[in-house]
């Protein structure tokens, strides 16, 4: 975009990008600088010391796994029929799952903590992953089915005709197809899943349910105001989201931005 | 690729389809290519639609029913009281504040991540080096989790904090200051931290669209005299306008669900400086356990939200349609 032919050209604009990107990592440095203060690595062992952190890394992992399973679920399966199928008021029903769209997960916070207490799952992973699937929804069904409506009809026709029926031709047909939009959702999904902090604070009491998001604060009541410890705890639960954008860098960029592409 | 799947698959399950193909052309000739598949599509949306209708709708109508209530959510004789909730909601200058702090939250975050974004995205579709680091550097935050980052930040900005030991550093002691401790200063914190955490996502997007800008279109601009501002200025940003409409709703919508942030970094204060309405709410609702009023600030909060998708919707297509 930016064309520079002379030397002094090119020096502005490496200095230029340089001067946005130095505050992005500051705060990483000040996060690593700070949980080394003090007793360096005895931070960390400090921290492992307390045996908490693999529960609350199960946690975690359980309540992504089982938000991305029912959001891939739902999502596939209403996408390929609100695209390909008939539906009577089909287009309602999109408009009234997409309006939940625009929910404040904060909305839910009463009736699904006391629906949760009436039904006696509160404190219960489930609990924290149904209303994050169900917020999620709306949006991966928006994405899925605009991919779907991009398949040819007559793959379905063709389909037909060679004699299988509905289910087979969405197993064996359309499901392959959807690998790229597949993969953004279990990412987008994933991240959110992950770091969302206000529905596992309000509904997992009992320490050993909690999940990572919840972590920090569990240290700043663990170690007073051992700054350096909430630090190395805050550390150990960003490295493996580090690692895992790093290695899988094109299909995080892809599926975040997928949020904000129609 | 498909073909020779739909083969092996029809053998197992020949007898069915030939039984009704026959009566489906004799009873109902397909009419258009889309209504050929007959079967219905209840079955297939049903799942999310009881998710979604399950909890979000229940949970909407839940909360507009609480809302008409004085309860602190376990008391079995909740009172009824009208609108009552409303009207205290009308008169209550800590919601006024909050909505005040999401309008300038809002527009400042939108602007700074605009500017930034496209400035950087534009940056790296040009000749700067080691653009895979300054990237991925740009990008990292969006991936980690604000709950995560928020200890970070309250040192960061803390009193004994980085920022205040870089400022000294560079013999800027007179701006060394509490930044969360004071109002004045609080609010901006809270927007930069959300600077920080979703510009990637404003770069990646503009990145994605500038790609997708024909070389020979800025070739023509610079022959015909326009330098790098000005193609910039004149050429990219309105063919990236598309983006910036989607980052306008995503970012009205965003604003309005605040919470973590502010809630973790700085309780909402000092002194109602970074109250949001998400902030309130929770406060409300579960420390103070007036669930009724809360349960109408949420109603609110969803009307403002749905009221704000719509708004920024209609704008953008208004601008595109007058400009194309």
């Amino acid at each position: 975009m930016f064309e520079a032919r002379r030397i002094s050209g090119k020096v502005v604009l490496q200095l230029v990008a340089t001067l946005i990107a130095i505050p992005y990592v500051l705060p990483l440095v000040a996060m690593v600088q700070g949980s080394l203060a003090g007793q360096g690595v005895g931070n960390y062992r400090a921290v492992f010391a307390t045996g908490v952190v693999g529960t609350y890394f199960r946690n975690s992992a359980l309540v992504a796994a089982g938000t991305i399973l029912i959001v891939y679920v739902c999502t596939m399966l209403a996408s390929f029929g609100f695209s390909k199928l008939r539906i009577a008021g089909k287009e309602v029903i999109f408009w009234m799952i997409l309006a939940a769209l625009t929910l404040p997960e904060v909305v839910l916070l009463t009736p699904v903590f006391a629906t949760a207490t009436t039904l006696g799952i509160y404190n219960q992973l489930i609990a924290v992953v149904l209303p994050l699937a169900a917020l999620q929804v709306p949006f991966t069904v928006l994405l899925t089915r605009n991919f779907f409506d991009g398949i040819p009809n007559e793959l379905m026709e063709a389909a037909r005709v060679d004699g299988a029926n509905v289910w087979r031709t969405f197993w064996h047909i359309m499901l392959p197809l959807t690998r790229p939009i597949a993969a953004a959702i279990v990412v987008l999904t994933l991240i959110n899943a992950w770091n969302d902090y206000l529905l596992p604070l309000v509904l997992l009491q009992d320490p050993g349910k909690q999940v990572v998001t919840l972590l920090p604060q569990y240290f700043v009541s663990q170690f007073a105001n051992d700054q350096t410890k909430v630090l190395a705890s805050a550390v150990i639960v960003a490295i493996p989201e580090i690692l895992a954008y790093l290695s899988l860098q094109r299909l995080f960029e892809r599926g975040l931005s997928a949020g904000a592409l129609k | 690729m498909p073909h020779t799947e739909v083969e092996t698959m029809s053998q197992s399950t020949a007898v069915r389809p030939v039984r009704r193909r026959p009566a489906l052309a004799a009873g109902r000739p397909a009419r258009g290519r889309r209504n050929r598949m007959q079967a219905t599509g209840w079955p297939w949306i049903l799942p999310a639609v009881v998710l979604v209708v399950g909890l979000v709708y229940y949970g909407i109508g839940y909360t507009g029913y609480i809302s008409t209530l004085d309860w602190d959510g376990v008391s079995p004789t909740p009172e009824h009281v009208g609108a009552a909730n409303y009207a205290h909601l009308l008169k209550d200058p800590v919601f006024w504040l909050a909505v005040r702090h999401t309008v300038v939250f809002f527009v400042v975050t939108f602007a700074v991540q605009t500017v930034i974004g496209f400035v950087f995205a534009a940056l790296m579709h040009s000749t700067v080096r080691l653009r895979a680091l300054y990237k991925v550097v740009v990008f990292m935050p969006v991936v980690l989790a604000p709950a995560t980052m928020a200890p970070v930040f309250r040192q960061f900005f803390g009193v004994d904090g980085q920022l205040n030991w870089m400022l000294r550093h560079v013999g800027l002691d007179s701006l060394a200051q509490p930044w969360l401790a004071q109002s004045s200063t609080a609010l901006p914190v809270i927007m930069a931290i959300t600077v920080w955490q979703w510009t990637g996502i404003t770069f990646i997007l503009y990145y994605a669209a500038m790609s997708q800008i024909e070389p020979e279109i800025l070739e023509a601009a610079r022959i015909d005299g326009a330098g790098n501002v000005r193609s910039l200025w004149s050429i990219v940003w309105p063919m990236c306008r598309g983006t910036t409409a989607a980052m306008a709703m995503l970012g009205v919508i965003g604003a309005l669900k605040t919470f973590d942030v502010p809630y973790l970094v700085t309780i909402g204060g000092p002194n109602y400086a970074t109250e949001f309405l998400g902030t309130l709410i929770y406060r409300v609702s579960i420390p103070q356990t007036h669930v009724g009023y809360g349960a109408a600030l949420s109603v609110t909060l969803l009307v403002l939200a749905l009221a704000g998708a719509i708004a920024t919707a209609l704008r953008s297509r208004k601008g595109g349609r007058s400009d194309v």
